[in-house]
């Protein structure tokens, strides 16, 4: 397999070539005795997350689908009516347009952090895992993957449920929300797995989660604008990760797009590749010892 | 291949306790081949190192790099292409680590992915392994409805799917019936049979006696002894013992007996009599009570007490 033969023919076909490349990288229809490449060891480690969770489909797949309803009962019912109009939106609509990216920061930190300890300390997966032809790079960018996944799934259930019940318009923008679920997703999925590396039983979690999660939910323009708070303290909402992907989505749901975003969209790639780097580096010497 | 499959030399693994700053060793300056198509047993307590010594191997944890001694399988060095290395080993850990929330399929199939098989090669191989370990029925069940003898079963099978060159097993029938461990040392001669090289672990002395062709004693990290099992005891222990259930090493010195033929030592309480002729101990023991002694065949457990000085059960 080589990109030579694809260009050589009278029609260059894009499609084929990026297609040759795929399959040369995963070495899909090399027949030597060579180990998997890294595209097909990657989709390999997704494929056996995948796999998992969709075992258990009901129970798994249920509640993004069921959370919001709570939501549009509790605030719709109840303490929306005590809350004006949020940036000239009422409130339930500016939160249906916020939530849908903390259900994904919660599922794929949940995954990453008590997921993977349990699969380390307790089911022993990795140690499996590891006597096949996987690196523990792998392992854990193929975990990341499958946050984003999640990411996307949770994030689209969330938003579908506040556009079938009426709370948000559909709008064409509203297509790229599985795309910010995504890096939603990639992103807590690195973060999770570097504070995995630090702790030595699953209850010393909860700090992640009561100490890390809670606060992001609450300060990172979901629950409100981030413009409410003093301005002393704006700046050290910036350095959250979840304000930038929140940004992202409320100009998606509200199609109104600036220039600005470009930089918000910059954090959280930066953010998606130094925590991926972080962690994969972390577990590698936590693994290898 | 005349190569040898395994070459290992000079290597050693130190860990460093966090707390107290001190440094343990592992393995300490280990050496050993192994043949092609050979079965190759590592006995040893636990903590003797045999468990490290394997994971080095499949490269789940690199060696020491200072002295950074030799090591190569299947003609890679396992702390340089751990893929390579792995790709054509099969490992069955200490644990069974199935996913348990899916069928017994699907956890081979999970596993075919990991070494790149095409859905087609993956479902024939996965139904001859299923048939081979004896588990066709169980394909569809849930992994956890499985008894521990079929969950090792099936992460024997596992570690079967991509056809490997070396079969890597850590303590594989530890906890397991007598049953079990006959089915399971019977698929395991059947493997080396069709040409397969076995590495295994256990502290089951008659194991190790049974299927494997060279074995080495491990024990606090370093190499004791290495050879074939039935030739280390004929060649470093006498062939009979009397093992006392009763009594004192006074009690036997009252009946008299030739010292020049028979041996004692003082690892044992009350004491074992050793000889290579079998009338030499019937003759002492013609003068205990029945069920005051126990007259048998040497083992492998008592060449490993001579050797180390110590009873096996000691650290376990």
């Amino acid at each position: 397999m080589s990109f030579s033969n694809s260009i050589s023919k009278k029609k260059y076909n894009i499609n084929q070539f990026i297609l040759s490349w795929v399959k040369s990288l995963a070495s899909i229809d090399i027949d030597t005795d060579e180990p998997p490449g890294i595209v097909k060891r990657l989709y390999s480690v997704w494929f056996r997350h995948f796999r998992v969770y969709t075992k258990n489909i009901f129970a798994n797949g249920f509640p993004p689908f069921i959370e919001p309803l709570i939501f549009l009962v509790g605030i719709g019912l109840g303490l929306g009516s005590y809350i004006a109009n949020v940036d000239n939106t009422p409130y339930l609509q500016y939160l249906a347009m916020g939530l849908p990216l903390s259900s994904a920061m919660f599922s794929a930190a949940f995954e990453c952090s008590y997921g993977t300890f349990y699969r380390m300390e307790y089911s022993k997966t990795y140690e499996g895992m590891l006597t096949s032809p996987l690196t523990i790079t792998d392992l854990f960018i193929g975990e990341i993957i499958w946050c984003g996944t999640k990411g996307a799934f949770y994030s689209t259930a969330v938003i579908s449920v506040f556009i079938v019940c009426g709370t948000l318009p559909l709008t064409p923008s509203l297509i790229l929300v599985p795309f910010v679920g995504t890096l939603v997703g990639l992103m807590f999925g690195g973060l999770s797995l570097v504070f995995v590396t630090f702790v030595k039983s699953m209850n010393s979690l909860n700090f992640y989660m009561s100490g890390v999660l809670m606060p992001l939910f609450m300060f990172s323009g979901i629950m409100f604008p981030v413009t409410n708070l003093p301005k002393s303290i704006q700046w050290i909402v910036e350095v959250f990760p979840l304000v930038h992907a929140v940004r992202l989505q409320l100009a998606i749901c509200k199609s109104e797009f600036t220039y600005s975003l470009f930089i918000d969209l910059a954090y959280c790639v930066a953010f998606i590749i130094f925590f991926t780097w972080l962690a994969t580096r972390k577990l590698k010497a936590k693994l290898m010892k | 291949m005349i190569e040898n499959i395994i070459q290992i030399k000079n290597i050693n693994k130190t860990y460093n306790k966090a707390k107290s700053k001190k440094t343990f060793k592992a393995v300490d300056n280990v050496s050993f081949d192994v043949e092609s198509g050979t079965c190759f047993g590592f006995l040893g307590p636990n903590g003797a190192g045999k468990s490290t010594t394997m994971k080095m191997l499949y490269s789940r944890i690199n060696r020491d790099s200072k002295p950074k001694g030799k090591m190569k399988v299947l003609g890679y060095d396992p702390g340089k292409y751990p893929l390579k290395v792995k790709y054509h080993t099969g490992v069955v850990p200490q644990e069974d680590n199935l996913d348990e929330e899916i069928s017994v399929y699907q956890n081979l199939k999970i596993y075919a992915k990991f070494y790149g098989m095409n859905d087609k090669d993956s479902r024939k191989r996965i139904d001859d392994l299923l048939g081979f370990m004896e588990l066709t029925e169980k394909a569809k069940a849930s992994t956890k409805e499985l008894s521990g003898g079929m969950k090792r079963r099936l992460v024997i099978a596992r570690a079967l799917l991509h056809e490997p060159k070396l079969l890597i097993l850590d303590e594989p029938t530890t906890g397991l019936d007598p049953q079990v461990r006959h089915t399971i040392w019977k698929k395991l001669r059947e493997l080396k049979s069709n040409g397969m090289t076995i590495l295994l672990t256990t502290h089951y002395m008659d194991e190790a006696y049974q299927i494997c062709d060279s074995i080495i004693i491990m024990d606090k990290g370093k190499k004791v002894i290495e050879g074939c099992p039935k030739k280390l005891l004929s060649e470093s222990l006498e062939n009979y013992v009397m093992e006392l259930i009763k009594g004192n090493k006074e009690d036997i010195e009252k009946i008299g007996y030739d010292e020049k033929i028979v041996r004692t030592d003082d690892l044992h309480d009350p004491p074992h009599y050793y000889s290579n002729d079998f009338n030499a101990l019937k003759k002492i023991s013609d003068n205990l009570n029945g069920g005051e002694f126990y007259l048998r065949q040497t083992n492998l457990e008592d060449l490993f007490m001579k050797l180390t000085g110590r009873r096996l059960n000691e650290f376990q």
